[in-house]
Order: structure tokens, then C-alpha cells, then sequence
């Protein structure tokens, strides 16, 4: 079947994008429902990778001590979310905030976060590629990606531009401290037990610094 | 700076896909500014071009002609929803409609669907790539896709497993009739002015 060539200067479709508060509306309306996992990144509405038993676990682990080294410094909310910008609504599995008395009336914005904690199993892709540059561009100064299968920690600095500046990586036996708090210092193993699936896999972790 | 590789197995991201109930039911809730120019592509909101005066001027042309020439005989819609299926309410520029009761219930489906004419000058590639192959997949017997630049008209039809298996170029001299009604001729160059 011939066709016509096309003109280069015809456009590509172009996707709705939802603000926060369109988004709100959907839910409002029944739309979405409250059991779906969706979040809004840049205007698009995304369906969140089912949690699997070590992200959950992950998850877990990752609030509790945490909050117990943190009480009265800072707030830690649980996959709860976080207002970027007009167009950005993600929830983190983690996200570390300051300490303010009208969470219950306003989101947290990217002033008021000090760390974001993804634990990132089927959703590794899209945390590090979709979610991990929106939280450069709204200046979150400090990100870690929690690599289940991986069992390391990639933390994640400085963001300029939308891009982070820095990254290294924290294999399973190493520590890591949130910036803000040097204080609290975890050890990645203990919040990443490994994949069952994956036993004996730990040996491929890269474990290095950059 | 180095970053972790994501394993084979983890998952793109999925973009949450909208039905046309809920397409509706957003435009209900009032999400939508009544000006905004929407239309339902697989699941996919897309934001329709604007439209241009070689655009709106042909789809008036095709318009005029067929209310008058098919008056009591089909239904014109302009520039208004086809319901293909769960997933698509695409907005054609003409669609040419059996005679039924009922329209102001539902949108019309593809078994109502005569003829559907694109008028395309920035929207050509979107019209050809993104609808024409759901306009196939639907079972829409005849498609005219009318390149306003090129001043011709591509007609579609036989459309089988989504592909249209037969297809012609009408130029501006060309005469064209609607597989439906063939007394009905209309001259390409009458309706694509340069």
C-alpha cells in the first residue's frame, strides 16, 4: 500500500498533561479510585509497580528506625505524597520532611523535604528514570534508590539543572547517614534483606564508589 | 557519576490509561475547560492541534456538501465523538452516520459509521499514523483522509485485521463518491482550495 510521504513539520500527538489539582478532581470524582496506585509525574498519570514482599520489608524497616532516631527532628511520612510542582504528585516510599504543624492542612514541597527514599524492586526503571530526575528539578537535595535485588543503596546529591551532581553507591555491608542528619547512621543490609528469589545473586552487586 | 543498570526484568513505567466512561466522567467533573479541544486515543488524552483555516474552511466545505446532499439520507456529525471502543473516543472532522434514534444517548459506534473524512494539514501525521490504524482496527468501512497541502484526498477502504486493504489518491481534478453513496461525486479541488 503506497503512501504519501509526510511533511516534516506536521506534529506529534500530544498528551493531556493533569495538573495536581485535576488530578485531585479525578479522585474526588471516583475516577480514580482510592485503592488504585497511581501518581502524577510531570503531568501524566502513572500506574505504580505492584510492591513485592522485600520492598514492603524494605519499606518497613527503612520507617521504623528512622523514626525512632528522628522523633522531634523530623517527620517521616510513608508512602505518602509529596508535592513537587503543579504538575508533580509522587508518593515516595519514604520521605523525610521537616518538622511543620500543618501537614495535615498543606503537602510537603520540595522546601520542606530533606531526603527521599525509593526502595526500588520491579520499579527500579522507573524511579531512576522517570521519578529520580523530577526530584533533581525540584532541587529534593538528597535522593536514595534502594536496589533490592542489588542489595546496595544508590544516594544521590546536589541536584543542579535537574540533574544530580553526585551519586555513590552503598553495598549491603556499608553505612549510609541522611545529609542532614550524620548522626543516624544505618546500615544498608539491615533495611535490605535481599530478594528470596535472588539468594546467592549478591556476589553481582557492583559495590563501588564513585 | 555512575548509576546502577536496571535488571532486564524491572518494568517500564506504565502510564495509567483512561476508558471512555471515564474520559466522560472527567469532562463531567468539570477537570476539563470547556474550550479544550480532547479526544480519546487508546486510553491516551491527547490534546488536539489547533485548528487552521485551511482546516476549518475544508471541513466546512465537506460539511455543507453532505447535509445537503445526503439530506434525509445519513447523519453529518462535525467535528464530533465516535465511540471505536472502550478505549477510544476519537473526534473526526466529518463522520458520515446512518439515520438512527438514539444519537443524543450515546455516541455513535462503528456500525453507525458511513464514511469519516479528516481534513489534515498539521494534523496529518496524527491523523495517519494515530487514528487511521484505530479507524481500521474499528471496522469503519471508508476513511477520506483530505491533505490539505498536497491538495488530494487518500481514500481508505476494506479495512481487515486493522489494516485498510485497499487505498487510492483522488487529486484536485478527481472526482470521489462515498463507497455508500455512489451518486454522491464530489470534485477534490472544489473542497482543497489552494
Amino acid at each position: 500500500m503506497t503512501t504519501t510521504a509526510l511533511p516534516a513539520q506536521t506534529a506529534a500527538p500530544t498528551r493531556r498533561r493533569f495538573t495536581v489539582d485535576e488530578y485531585c478532581a479525578m479522585a474526588e470524582a471516583g475516577i480514580l479510585s482510592e485503592r488504585e496506585r497511581v501518581e502524577l509525574l510531570d503531568g501524566e498519570i502513572y500506574v505504580m509497580p505492584p510492591i513485592g514482599a522485600p520492598h514492603e520489608d524494605g519499606t518497613t524497616r527503612l520507617s521504623r528506625d528512622p523514626i525512632l532516631q528522628l522523633v522531634d527532628r523530623a517527620w517521616v511520612r510513608v508512602q505518602n505524597s509529596i508535592r513537587l510542582n503543579d504538575y508533580g504528585l509522587p508518593e515516595p516510599d519514604i520521605a523525610i520532611a521537616r518538622l511543620r504543624d500543618d501537614y495535615h492542612r498543606n503537602l510537603p514541597t520540595p522546601e520542606d523535604v530533606l531526603l527521599v527514599i525509593e526502595i526500588a524492586d520491579s520499579s527500579l526503571r522507573s524511579d531512576l528514570d522517570v521519578k529520580l530526575p523530577l526530584y533533581a528539578a525540584a532541587g529534593i537535595p538528597e535522593v536514595w534508590i534502594a536496589n533490592v535485588a542489588a542489595r546496595q543503596v544508590e544516594a544521590f546529591h546536589d541536584p543542579v539543572d535537574g540533574v544530580y551532581q553526585s551519586s555513590r553507591i552503598v553495598p549491603a555491608d556499608g553505612r549510609i547517614s541522611p545529609r542532614v542528619f550524620p548522626d543516624v547512621v544505618l546500615t544498608v543490609g539491615e533495611f535490605l534483606l535481599g530478594d528470596p528469589d535472588s539468594e546467592g545473586d549478591e556476589t553481582d552487586a557492583p559495590g563501588t564508589d564513585s | 557519576m555512575t548509576t546502577t543498570v536496571a535488571p532486564a526484568q524491572t518494568a517500564a513505567p506504565t502510564r495509567r490509561r483512561f476508558t471512555v466512561d471515564e474520559f466522560l466522567a472527567m469532562d463531567q467533573a468539570g477537570i476539563f475547560h470547556p474550550e479544550e479541544r480532547l479526544e480519546l486515543l487508546d486510553g491516551e488524552i491527547l490534546i488536539m492541534p489547533p485548528i487552521g483555516p485551511p482546516h476549518a474552511d475544508g471541513t466546512d466545505q465537506f460539511d455543507d456538501f453532505f447535509k445537503f446532499s445526503l439530506r434525509g439520507r445519513a447523519r453529518v456529525r462535525v467535528q464530533g465523538p465516535v465511540q471505536l471502543d472502550d478505549l477510544n473516543l476519537p473526534v473526526p472532522d466529518i463522520a458520515v452516520l446512518r439515520l438512527r434514534d438514539g444519537y443524543h444517548r450515546a455516541h455513535p459506534t462503528p456500525t453507525d459509521v458511513l464514511l469519516i473524512v479528516e481534513v489534515s494539514d498539521s494534523s496529518l501525521r496524527r491523523d495517519r499514523d494515530a487514528k487511521l490504524s484505530r479507524y481500521a482496527a474499528a471496522g469503519i468501512p471508508e476513511v477520506w483522509i483530505a491533505n490539505v497541502p498536497a491538495r488530494h484526498v487518500e481514500a481508505f477502504h476494506d479495512p481487515v485485521d486493522g489494516v485498510y486493504q485497499s487505498h487510492r489518491i483522488v487529486p484536485a481534478d478527481g472526482q470521489i463518491s462515498p463507497i455508500a453513496f455512489p451518486d454522491v461525486e464530489l470534485t477534490v479541488g472544489d473542497f482543497l482550495l489552494e
